[in-house]
């Protein structure tokens, strides 16, 4: 056991669910001054307040703390072993207690759990992370980035196939469809669109876990600033109240594609808090 | 902004406009998916009293309370948007939440004078304004049993009035 290992990532649970990153807060000082409904500036302004009071206090942004997911980032000399991922899932325990986190882990067998009808254990770090991705990176180093994934965009969230025709355009047509119908249902915009595009239905979610993880809202693509502003024509606008701010950026993130007339489309309509990130080097 | 303290009274509701930011103080209930519909069945058997819940001029915020905080889920589930009605005709004069609401649900508030109001996911600005909690019904729920709790200047916004929505 190492403690070194367990206590960074203890931290860095507590600072993805509490904390704003620079880019963010500028992308919300950004919506603000540029919207011009009144009920959408209030929801705005009240978001970003929240997030100050709550970076300030290492308290969590949302009573709907998430779900843990892990990004392992491994260098060519750095060695995974089962300890390291053993401290890791320790570290996650203790960060979901010291947060807190909200105890929501379900009890029972599989059918009591998907029924809910055992009731909830009431230890926050009862809840399990979601399976470890790992990747590799030239940089000789070992990072880990935590998300916290809320349920409201689970909810909407959709991963599906698309026939592309050999078009950029029919891709993207089908993904601002996705996304409007996605963002008018989740209630907690603006939102982020986290999107992935691979060859199955497990690398497409990768790969929007990874845009959730390499994301920056002051570094837009020119496809991704397309879908943005295409979404943000459904004047849904923040809570829904309307207004031009229903999304505030797009991470999109293409991988290897199949040969073949398909392509694999994974999207998250991350909500007003969301990507919760934080990295750190073990 | 329009000052609200429960118990709110009918004339109350009745100003209150589609759009009107509105602060929040008093006594409120707190239920979601798991408990409004156990909620809906007592008042149906009548047992509300025997709970200790008194509905009138109540109101419900869709939340669950917990070490993390208080916030609002998607007032459109089944579960919680399905109970307006009868919440609505057994006193509730406000849902607190989020989210568009359906044609049917929003005809019914009218119906029964009562609205709903969009309240902002902002947990760590609510934890100061959030002055007491107990459980009043249903406590193996844990997060999401039936809750009490004492609010100061919760902000809103009504969202549903008089047959109107704002989505």
């Amino acid at each position: 056991m190492n403690s070194d290992i367990i206590n960074k990532v203890k931290q860095t649970l507590v600072r993805a669910g509490s904390s704003f990153r620079k880019d963010q807060i500028e992308a919300y000082e950004f919506a603000i001054a540029k919207e011009i409904c009144n009920n959408a500036k209030w929801a705005l302004s009240q978001t970003l307040e929240n997030a100050r009071v709550a970076c300030s206090k290492c308290s969590p942004l949302c009573d709907d703390t998430g779900i843990p997911h892990l990004y392992l980032e491994v260098g060519p000399n750095q060695v995974v072993t089962g300890q390291l991922i053993e401290d890791i899932h320790e570290g996650v325990r203790q960060g979901l207690r010291e947060l807190p986190g909200r105890p929501m882990a379900v009890k029972g067998n599989d059918i009591q759990r998907i029924e809910q009808s055992d009731g909830l254990y009431e230890d926050a770090a009862a809840l399990d992370a979601a399976p470890l991705i790992v990747r590799n990176i030239q940089e000789d180093e070992m990072r880990l980035t935590v998300l916290m994934l809320g349920g409201g965009p689970a909810i909407r969230g959709i991963t599906q196939s698309i026939f592309h025709k050999h078009s950029i355009h029919v891709v993207v047509d089908e993904i601002v469809k996705r996304a409007s119908e996605g963002v008018k249902k989740l209630g907690c915009t603006p939102c982020t669109l986290a999107i992935g595009v691979g060859r199955s239905q497990y690398e497409a979610t990768s790969m929007m876990m990874e845009a959730m993880v390499k994301g920056n809202y002051s570094i837009q693509s020119e496809l991704e600033k397309e879908i943005t502003a295409r979404v943000n024509e459904t004047n849904v606008g923040p809570l829904g109240l309307g207004g031009g701010t229903t999304v505030l950026a797009t991470f999109l993130n293409v991988g290897p594609q199949r040969a073949s007339g398909v392509r694999i489309v994974a999207i998250r309509p991350c909500c007003c808090f969301e990507p919760r990130r934080a990295t750190v080097s073990l | 902004m329009i000052y609200l303290k429960t118990p709110i009274q009918e004339t109350d509701i009745s100003q209150l406009q589609v759009g009107d930011v509105v602060s929040i103080s008093g006594y409120i209930y707190t239920g979601r998916d798991a408990v409004l519909p156990k909620i809906v069945k007592l008042i149906e058997q009548g047992k509300l009293e025997e709970y200790g819940i008194d509905l009138k001029g109540s109101i419900i915020f869709h939340t669950a309370v917990s070490p993390a905080g208080v916030g609002p889920t998607s007032s459109n589930k089944f579960e919680i948007e399905s109970s307006f009605p009868a919440l609505s005709k057994a006193g509730v004069k406000l849902h607190l939440g989020k989210g568009a609401l359906s044609s049917y649900t929003i005809q019914s508030l009218n119906e029964n004078n009562s609205v709903f109001a969009v309240i902002p996911p902002v947990t760590a600005l609510l934890e100061s304004l959030t002055l007491e909690r107990e459980v009043v019904a249903f406590p193996e729920l844990g997060m999401e049993a039936l809750h009490r709790i004492k609010v100061e200047n919760y902000q809103a916004i009504i969202a549903v009035a008089h047959g109107k929505s704002i989505y």
